[in-house]
C-alpha cells in the first residue's frame, strides 16, 4: 500500500466513524427531544443491548441475517446494480423452505435436511433475483422498479403459499404447521443463545471474500463496477458479470432467508417483507462492499437496533425513528463531498511529500553515481 | 354485472386512482427531462400524505393542508437535491436513503403527534378536499358518473398533464430544463447554471408530489395510515419511463396502471379467487408493461441502427 492510498483508507475510515458518530448524536438528540424521561431512556439506548448476556446473544443473532443481506448487497452494489430483490427474497427463501421442510417431514436424517434446505434457499434466491437482472440486461427495465415490484409480489406469493398450502388451523394466529425438529438450526455457545446460522454465515463472509480478492471473477466484477469503459475496452463480458454477480447475491439473500426460519422460527409466520433486506443495503453502504467488513457493519446495525429495541419496549419511543438514522448513515456514508475536501487535500500533501522524497533520492543517487565517476 | 352502472362505477375508480399515478408520472417527467431518475416520489409522496393531514389538522382547514403537503414535498425534494448535486451522492442511494427514511420517519412523527402506530384516523380529525360536480356533464349517462363527481386533486392532475407539457415545450426555463437533461455540458457551456435547473427540477417534483400525496391522504381517504403510498410512486416512475418521459403518454400508462388497480380492486368483492394474487396484479402490471416497452424500444433502436448502415 502506497501512501496516497493509505491515506485515503484513514479518511474513508474516518468519514465513515463521523457519519455514524454524527447519525447517533442525532438519535440521542431526538430521544432528548421526545422523551419524557430522557437521562433513563438515552441510558437504555445506549447500554441497554449490552444490559444482559441474553441480549448480548440477540445482538448477534439479530446481525447473522444482517450479514447475509449486506454481502447480498456488496454483490448487486459491487456491479452498480440496486437490484432490490434481496428483501422479497429473504422472506420468500423462508417460505419456500418452511414448505418443504413440513412435506418432507420427520423422516430425513437432520444433517441431509438442512443441508438440503439451504441448497433450495439459496437456488430460491438465484432464480428470483435472475429475473430483474435478466429484464435489466434484455430489456433495459429499470432495476430498482422491477425489483420492487418482484418484492411485492413475492410477499403476496407468500402470504398465499402459507395461507393455502401450510396454514395451522388449530393456532389462533396466523401462521404455518410447525416445521419438523429436524429442520432447525442447533444453538451454540449456552447462554448467549445464538442460532448455528452464525457459522454459515461466518463461512459466508470468508467465502466471498476470496471471491472478491482472490478470484479471476471477483476482479472482473469489481472493474465492471468502478470503471465499465476500462473493462468494455478489456474484453471483460459486462452482460454476464453483471448477472453472475446478481445471482450470487440472491442466492446469499435467500441463504439468510433460510437460516432466520431454521433459527429462529418454530413456525414460518411473516405476513410482510421483513426489512432485512433494505438494511442489508445499508450494511453494504457502511461496510464500502468490502465483505470482510460485513459483519462488523452487521454488528453495529444490530447494536442500535437492539438498543431501538429496548427503549420501544421501556419508554414511550417507537422503533420506527431508526429508520431515519439508518437514512441519514447511508447518505452521509455515500456523500462524496462530506469531508470530501479535506481528503483531497491529505491526499495531495502525501502525493506531494513522496514526490519530493523520490526527487531527493534520485538526486542523492545521481549525486553518488557523478562521485563514483 | 356488465351493466351500464357497472361501468360508470368502473370508470369512475380507474380514474380516482390514476390520480396519485399521474401525480408521480408527472413528478418523474420533470426529473427525468433534467436527466435524473428521481426515485424517492415514494418517500416525497408519503411524506406529503402525513404532512396534509396534520396542518389539515392543526388549522382545520384543508386548503392549508393541501398547502402544507406541498411544502412538505417541495422540502423533501430540497432535501434530496442538495445531497445529489451538492453533497455529489450517489442519486439511487439519496433516494433510496430518503425512501426508507420516509417510511419510518413518517411513522416516527405520526406516533409524536397522535399515540397512533398505524392510522392517524381516530386521533386527527378527517379533512378531505370537496368534490367537484361537473355541471352538464353529470347528466349525461355512462360519461357522467365516470367524469363528474371527482375529487378537486383528479382534475388538477388531468390538468398537470397538460401544464408539465406546457412547462417543458413552451417556457424557456422548460427549455433549459431539456437541454440540461440532453446535455449538460453542452447546456453549461452556453451558460445555464446546471446545478440550479438540477434544484428547479426537484422543487417542481416536489410540489407534484406533493398534490399526489394529498390525495392519498386527503381524497382517496381522510386519513394518514402507515405505508399507504404502498409502491405508486414506483410505479408513476414506471409510467415516465414507459413513455420515456413524454407527458402524454406517461399520463396514459398512469392511467392505465390506475386500470389495473381498479381492476384488482373490483374483483376482490366479486370472485373467490385468492386475493392474494389479485393483490399482485398492479405490481405484475407494471413489471410486464417495463418489459415490452422496453422490448419495442430495443426493436426501435435495432431498426434506426440498421437504417444508418445502409
Amino acid at each position: 500500500m502506497n501512501k496516497t492510498s493509505r491515506v485515503e483508507f484513514t479518511v474513508e475510515l474516518v468519514r465513515i466513524l463521523t457519519a455514524i458518530a454524527i447519525a447517533y448524536a442525532v438519535a440521542l438528540v431526538t430521544l432528548f427531544a421526545v422523551s419524557d424521561d430522557p437521562v433513563y431512556i438515552i441510558q437504555q439506548f445506549v447500554l441497554g443491548p449490552f444490559s444482559s448476556v441474553r441480549r448480548v446473544g440477540s445482538i448477534i443473532n439479530l446481525a447473522i441475517p444482517f450479514t447475509f443481506t449486506g454481502l447480498c448487497f456488496c454483490f448487486m452494489y459491487a456491479v452498480n446494480k440496486f437490484n432490490l430483490a434481496g428483501e422479497g427474497i429473504f422472506m420468500f427463501a423462508g417460505c419456500v423452505i418452511s414448505w418443504v421442510a413440513i412435506k418432507l417431514g420427520e423422516s430425513v436424517p437432520a444433517p441431509v435436511m438442512i443441508g438440503l434446505l439451504l441448497v433450495i434457499g439459496a437456488l430460491t434466491g438465484v432464480v428470483v433475483s435472475a429475473l430483474p437482472a435478466w429484464l435489466d440486461s434484455k430489456f433495459n427495465a429499470n432495476i430498482v422498479v422491477s425489483s420492487l415490484m418482484l418484492n411485492s409480489i413475492l410477499m403476496f406469493l407468500s402470504i398465499y403459499i402459507m395461507m393455502y398450502t401450510m396454514r395451522d388451523t388449530t393456532i389462533g394466529s396466523l401462521g404455518s404447521l410447525p416445521i419438523p425438529d429436524n429442520a432447525k438450526l442447533p444453538q451454540i455457545l449456552g447462554k448467549f443463545r445464538i442460532q448455528a446460522g452464525l457459522v454459515i454465515a461466518l463461512i459466508a463472509v470468508i467465502l466471498v471474500a476470496v471471491l472478491f480478492y482472490k478470484m479471476v471473477f471477483g476482479y472482473k466484477m469489481r472493474v465492471v463496477g468502478s470503471n465499465p469503459w476500462f473493462a468494455k475496452a478489456c474484453g471483460i463480458n459486462m452482460t454476464a458479470t453483471i448477472i453472475c454477480a446478481q445471482l450470487f447475491g440472491g442466492a446469499l439473500a435467500g441463504l439468510g432467508g433460510t437460516c432466520e426460519i431454521l433459527g429462529n422460527y418454530d413456525r414460518y409466520n411473516w405476513v410482510a417483507t421483513t426489512q432485512h433486506g433494505f438494511d442489508g443495503l445499508m450494511v453494504a453502504v457502511l461496510a464500502r462492499k468490502n465483505p470482510l467488513l460485513v459483519p462488523v457493519a452487521a454488528c453495529l446495525l444490530a447494536y442500535i437496533r437492539i438498543g431501538a429495541d429496548v427503549v420501544n419496549s421501556k419508554g414511550d419511543i417507537p422503533i420506527e425513528f431508526i429508520t431515519v438514522i439508518q437514512g441519514i448513515v447511508i447518505l452521509m456514508v455515500a456523500a462524496e463531498e462530506f469531508m470530501g475536501r479535506y481528503k483531497k487535500k491529505l491526499i495531495y500533501k502525501a502525493a506531494e511529500e513522496e514526490l519530493a522524497a523520490k526527487e531527493k533520492a534520485e538526486k542523492e543517487s545521481a549525486a553518488s553515481k557523478g562521485k563514483e565517476e | 354485472m356488465l351493466t351500464l352502472d357497472w361501468i360508470g362505477n368502473f370508470g369512475y375508480s380507474v380514474l380516482r386512482l390514476s390520480t396519485p399515478l399521474i401525480f408521480a408520472g408527472m413528478a418523474a417527467v420533470i426529473s427525468k427531462k433534467a436527466g435524473m431518475m428521481n426515485m424517492a416520489l415514494e418517500g416525497m409522496m408519503l411524506c406529503a400524505a402525513l404532512g396534509g393531514v396534520v396542518f389539515a389538522g392543526m388549522t382545520g382547514n384543508v386548503w392549508i393542508g393541501l398547502l402544507g403537503a406541498v411544502v412538505i414535498g417541495v422540502l423533501v425534494g430540497a432535501v434530496i437535491a442538495f445531497s445529489s448535486l451538492s453533497g455529489k451522492t450517489d442519486l439511487y442511494l439519496t433516494c433510496i436513503a430518503v425512501n426508507l427514511a420516509a417510511t419510518g420517519g413518517t411513522v416516527f412523527v405520526m406516533y409524536l403527534l397522535t399515540g397512533e402506530k398505524a392510522t392517524t384516523s381516530a386521533a386527527i380529525k378527517a379533512y378531505t378536499l370537496p368534490t367537484v360536480v361537473l355541471p352538464l356533464i353529470n347528466k349525461i349517462p355512462l360519461i357522467g358518473p365516470m367524469l363528474s363527481g371527482h375529487n378537486v386533486l383528479t382534475y388538477l392532475a388531468f390538468i398537470s398533464i397538460f401544464a408539465v407539457w406546457f412547462f417543458l415545450t413552451r417556457t424557456r426555463l422548460g427549455l433549459r430544463l431539456r437541454a440540461v437533461g440532453e446535455n449538460a455540458r453542452a447546456a453549461a457551456s452556453v451558460g445555464i447554471n446546471v446545478k440550479r435547473i438540477g434544484y428547479v427540477s426537484f422543487l417542481i417534483s416536489g410540489v407534484l408530489c406533493g398534490f399526489g400525496g394529498a390525495f392519498m391522504s386527503m381524497g382517496w381517504v381522510s386519513f394518514f395510515m402507515k405505508n399507504m403510498v404502498n409502491g405508486r410512486g414506483y410505479i408513476g416512475l414506471s409510467a415516465c419511463n414507459i413513455a420515456g418521459g413524454d407527458p402524454l403518454g406517461a399520463g396514459i400508462a398512469a392511467v392505465f396502471f390506475g386500470l389495473s388497480d381498479a381492476a384488482a380492486t373490483s374483483l376482490k368483492s366479486q370472485t373467490s379467487f385468492p386475493t392474494e394474487f389479485l393483490e399482485m396484479i398492479p405490481y405484475a402490471a407494471t413489471i410486464i408493461a417495463l418489459m415490452v416497452f422496453g422490448m419495442l424500444r430495443m426493436n426501435r433502436q435495432r431498426k434506426i441502427e440498421k437504417g444508418s448502415q445502409k
